[in-house]
């Protein structure tokens, strides 16, 4: 039958009419709660669904959806009826002719329809500024139309992130909404949808639990039938409500609660008695709806992640059924338990155990992006060490690094040790872990060198598998190394960071023999060691854990006295890689020329890859992969010397350039004067120069301002205005007019005083300029321009960044030699002034 | 008996410990100690800035020997331990009255 062909509009009046009247006996008799509700729902659903057939089918697929109380199907008898009329593709002409064919019916008859309308793609993103909508649709319920449109409405709509940002808000409107009623239940006149213990609260404790841990609705303080009696108690009682007062008022008002209290039939002579009795039963429901859900509140685990929930226990898998399932997940629970600076559940942990025997290496962290959650896991701060061991004691990290586990609870007598092999590993993590979280004076010195590291996660792994060798009972470090090789290649490491953590395994125990056994007064030890490490972020990771491996012995080993022979050997190592590197340049018989050019590509011939490298510092060999240097020989190629050759390429979050030309003056300060024009931060780079004059420069540097993200011929733009200025075109400082104020006369971070140092006694061909500054933009073009304007040559330049402090070593001569002792206090004092203040 | 005390560099303990094992001397006390003498300890730079090192690393070789083998003991100390540069270290020679092994209380001459 039609209800809404002309004519026969009453029949849609006449069916409602007849739903609402059998909904009012049952109420009559005391009987309007849950079960009569749901069966007023489903007439209505009825009513709903033919009216979506007689709308007429639309052209894009469309759903009807009950939402809120209705979708629960508790839909009282002057409630709202709440809807969304979700479409499957972009609302047409033919959508609305639907849209007014359904509603216009209900309307005529008086329906009071809360309608949302939207189209499916509008729930891919989270609709942050209507919370109640969002809560609405945790209790959506298909009634009419297509139902995989509703399957996918659900696919979207239930995600962590929309569940998170739901229970967020549902604790906020709670509170709001308690604070309507002075956080009271004991109301004289309760609202008995609104007010604390009333139906919206019962639902919030329900709410809770579905988007936390559904477990937790059976182990609350109320016992779950009284939970459900409670449910039944108001639903009845406000069904009451509707009926007496013909509308949607839900107010148990003092008139009301007579005619309430007879209609359920309380006992007593008086009516003053029989309210009693009911009002008596509404406190002691509503006091376990409220007690229920302040339980609830505390108790419900937080989603911080997929399937992980923070509770005050710690963090808990949320379906621990799915989770079993789903090993690469397991890693997410520690990394959630760090950052929310608690433990991991023992149900969890109990979890894990259970499973874990299951699984492979591989199963932890199949994916590119599991592999580096694993290494975000290993960044050491507080916290790292305590989940590590809850890692190992369920077994986890013996899966995943099944190296580690051949040292699990392993015993090596020796004089020195006091801990079995496994621990003493994790002890390693846990000094690095103390050194940057606890304050101490005395290690403030190597605080400050890990946290100057760049990547501290892989000088963790380093540590977890630096021992893992003592396995055997021989020499143990070649051991370690071909262990962790197998660990190195499931994580996948790039090239680069496999590299130093390799070398850090096989070096482990040199910088303690050098520190402790050499006589590092002689320069020629430390040159070697210098050798060794080859670069600074190495020589910082190697000297780090050898001070923490030391420490990790027995609680005496490592004293004051072998604290400052390692940063003996620390400071002297580095400043031989800093300020003494210039003097060692590249022969074609120098290690690792050989597989320089054994392996260059077949563009590139022997002579023309050896006539770029040979008389640069052999440090270059070190700093870069052999892939970069086969590029900056293409750079080199056929360069004349007005000519500037450039690439600028995107690498994680910073930008490279490499710039070869041949000398000239100013150059090296022109250069950084149009990064800085185009608001580039320089955060690391090279500067190098061969004896032919040919210049390489390397920076790294962020694109605060997304220059380069936002402009489509950006990259063009910056290289092309480098071309101008290095080849004189163009004037640097008609560029930086613009930003005169910030890069001309910046001042450094205030927190950072400046360092000016000039050395000739440390290198024998140049004078060495050590800068330590705040980093501001434009740092660098103001020091090497000072340079410049004294007539000094920059040969060699080494930049780094520490958070606000910029670290930056010039190699600088005048007239080919190195500085007179005036020459250098007049530069040091003008660099020192323009540092200090504005010029 | 003599007790000779010797502050040595730090990487020169493992020669003196050799030397004296030719000499037959085995049992001996290694202490790390920080300290200066001549040398006085010197200035370190490090990232431009200029650190004062006054303790100086050192450990301190601690035996006792008959006064027949006292000199020859010495020399082989000093011999070991020398580089020829400031900062080689001292030896002490102290008379030992008596002395006595703890676990049997028995008096050694």
């Amino acid at each position: 039958m039609s209800i809404t062909q002309p004519g026969t509009g009453s029949a849609l009046r006449a069916a409602l009419d007849a739903a609402r009247q059998e909904l009012r006996a049952e109420i009559a008799a005391g009987a309007g709660g849950g079960v009569a509700l749901e069966r007023h729902a489903d007439r209505v659903d009825a009513l709903l669904h033919q009216l979506y057939v007689d709308a007429g089918v639309p052209d894009r697929p469309v759903a009807i959806v009950a939402l809120g109380g209705y979708g629960r199907r508790h839909l009282c008898l002057h409630s709202d009826i709440d809807l969304l009329l979700l479409f499957g593709g972009r609302i047409g002409p033919s959508e609305e002719r639907f849209l007014r064919a359904f509603l216009h019916p209900l309307w005529d008859v008086g329906v009071v329809v809360g309608h949302q309308v939207r189209e499916l793609d509008e729930f891919v993103e989270l609709e942050e500024d209507n919370p109640e909508f969002l809560l609405a649709l945790l209790d959506a319920r298909h009634v009419a139309g297509t139902p995989a449109l509703f399957d996918r409405l659900r696919e979207l709509f239930h995600t962590a992130g929309t569940h998170a940002y739901i229970l967020r808000a549902l604790l906020t409107l709670v509170e709001e909404r308690h604070a309507r009623f002075n956080a009271t239940l004991y109301q004289l006149e309760p609202d008995v949808k609104e007010a604390p213990g009333a139906l919206r609260d019962l639902m919030a404790t329900r709410t809770l639990a579905a988007l936390t841990d559904p477990l937790l609705l059976r182990r609350g303080p109320a016992d779950p039938g009284r939970f459900e009696e409670a449910e039944e108690f108001l639903l009845r009682v406000r069904s009451i409500l509707h009926l007496e007062s013909g509308r949607n008022q839900n107010v148990l008002s003092h008139e009301l609660q007579e005619r309430t209290a007879e209609v359920l039939g309380y006992p007593g002579a008086e009516p003053r008695q029989r309210v009693e009795r009911l009002m008596s039963d509404y406190f002691r429901h509503a006091r376990i709806v409220s007690r229920s859900l302040e339980w609830m509140r505390r108790a419900a685990p937080v989603p911080v992640g997929p399937n992980l929930g923070l509770s005050r226990d710690g963090i808990r898998f949320l379906d621990p059924v799915r989770a079993a399932r789903t090993p690469a997940s397991w890693i997410g629970a520690f990394q959630a338990a760090i950052e929310a600076g608690t433990e991991v559940t023992d149900e969890a942990l109990s979890c894990i155990q259970q499973h874990v025997e299951r699984y492979r290496a591989e199963d932890f962290a199949p994916e590119p992006r599991d592999r580096v959650a694993l290494l975000r896991l290993l960044r050491p701060r507080a916290g790292l060490y305590a989940r590590l061991s809850q890692m190992h004691d369920c077994g986890l990290m013996g899966r995943i690094f099944p190296e580690f586990d051949a040292i699990a609870w392993r015993v090596v007598r020796d004089f020195y040790h006091k801990y079995t092999v496994d621990e003493h590993t994790l002890l390693t993590i846990r000094n690095l872990e103390w050194l940057l979280t606890k304050e101490d004076p005395t290690r403030e010195r190597f605080r400050t060198v890990a946290a100057s590291l760049s990547a501290p996660e892989l000088l963790v792994l380093a540590l977890l598998l630096h021992d893992t060798g003592k396995w055997r009972d021989d020499e143990h470090a070649p051991e370690s190394v071909r262990m962790a090789e197998e660990a190195l290649d499931r994580l996948q490491l790039p090239r680069e960071a496999r590299e130093t953590v390799l070398f850090l395994i096989r070096h482990h125990l040199q910088m303690s023999l050098v520190a402790f056994r050499r006589d590092t007064d002689d320069p020629q030890i430390v040159a070697d060691f210098g050798r060794l490490v080859g670069t600074e972020d190495r020589l910082k990771m190697l000297c780090l854990l050898t001070l923490v491996d030391v420490e990790a012995v027995s609680p005496d080993t490592l004293t004051p006295w072998k604290e400052e022979l390692i940063w003996r050997l620390y400071v002297d190592t580095y400043n031989q890689l800093t300020q003494r590197y210039g003097d060692e340049l590249i022969d074609r018989n120098q290690a690792g020329m050989m597989e320089l050019l054994a392996g260059r590509p077949a563009d590139l011939p022997e002579a023309e890859v050896a006539r770029f490298v040979e008389g640069l510092p052999q440090r270059y060999l070190q700093l870069f992969p052999r892939e970069a240097i086969y590029r900056h020989v293409r750079l080199a190629r056929d360069i004349r010397p007005a000519e500037v050759h450039l690439s600028l390429e995107p690498s994680d979050s910073v930008w490279t350039l490499a710039v070869v030309t041949l000398d000239k003056p100013f150059l090296f300060s022109n250069i950084c004067g149009v990064l800085s024009s185009f608001g580039m931060d320089i955060l690391r780079g090279q500067a190098l120069t061969n004896p032919n004059g040919l210049v390489l420069d390397v920076f790294q540097f962020s694109d605060d301002e997304r220059f380069l993200a936002l402009n489509t011929d950006a990259h063009a733009q910056v290289l092309h205005v480098l071309q101008d200025v290095v080849s004189g075109r163009v004037d640097v400082t008609s560029l930086l007019r613009g930003r005169e104020q910030s890069v001309l006369h910046a001042r450094s971070a205030a927190r950072v005083v400046p360092i000016v140092r000039a050395d000739s006694g440390a290198s024998d061909r140049y004078t060495i300029l050590d800068i330590v500054a705040g980093n501001v933009i434009g740092l660098l073009y103001r020091i090497s321009r000072v340079i410049s304007r004294h007539g000094c040559d920059v040969d060699l330049v080494l930049i780094s960044t520490e958070g606000e402090r910029a670290i930056d070593v010039f190699h600088i001569t005048k007239a080919g030699a190195k500085l007179t002792e005036a020459e250098q206090r007049a530069l040091t004092s003008d660099l020192q002034g323009t540092l200090e203040g504005p010029q | 008996m003599k007790l000779i005390k010797s502050i040595v560099r730090p990487n020169k303990v493992d020669d003196v410990k050799d030397a004296l094992a030719k000499l037959n001397i085995s049992g001996m006390t290694v202490t790390e100690v920080r300290g200066h003498g001549k040398q006085k300890g010197h200035t370190a730079i490090y990232r431009g800035k200029e650190y004062n090192v006054s303790l100086l690393p050192k450990m301190e070789v601690e035996i006792v020997v008959p006064d027949s083998i006292a000199d020859d003991a010495i020399k082989a100390i000093v011999q070991a331990a020398r580089t020829g540069e400031i900062g080689d270290g001292r030896v002490f020679v102290l008379p030992v009255l008596e002395s006595y092994r703890i676990r049997t209380g028995e008096r050694e001459s």
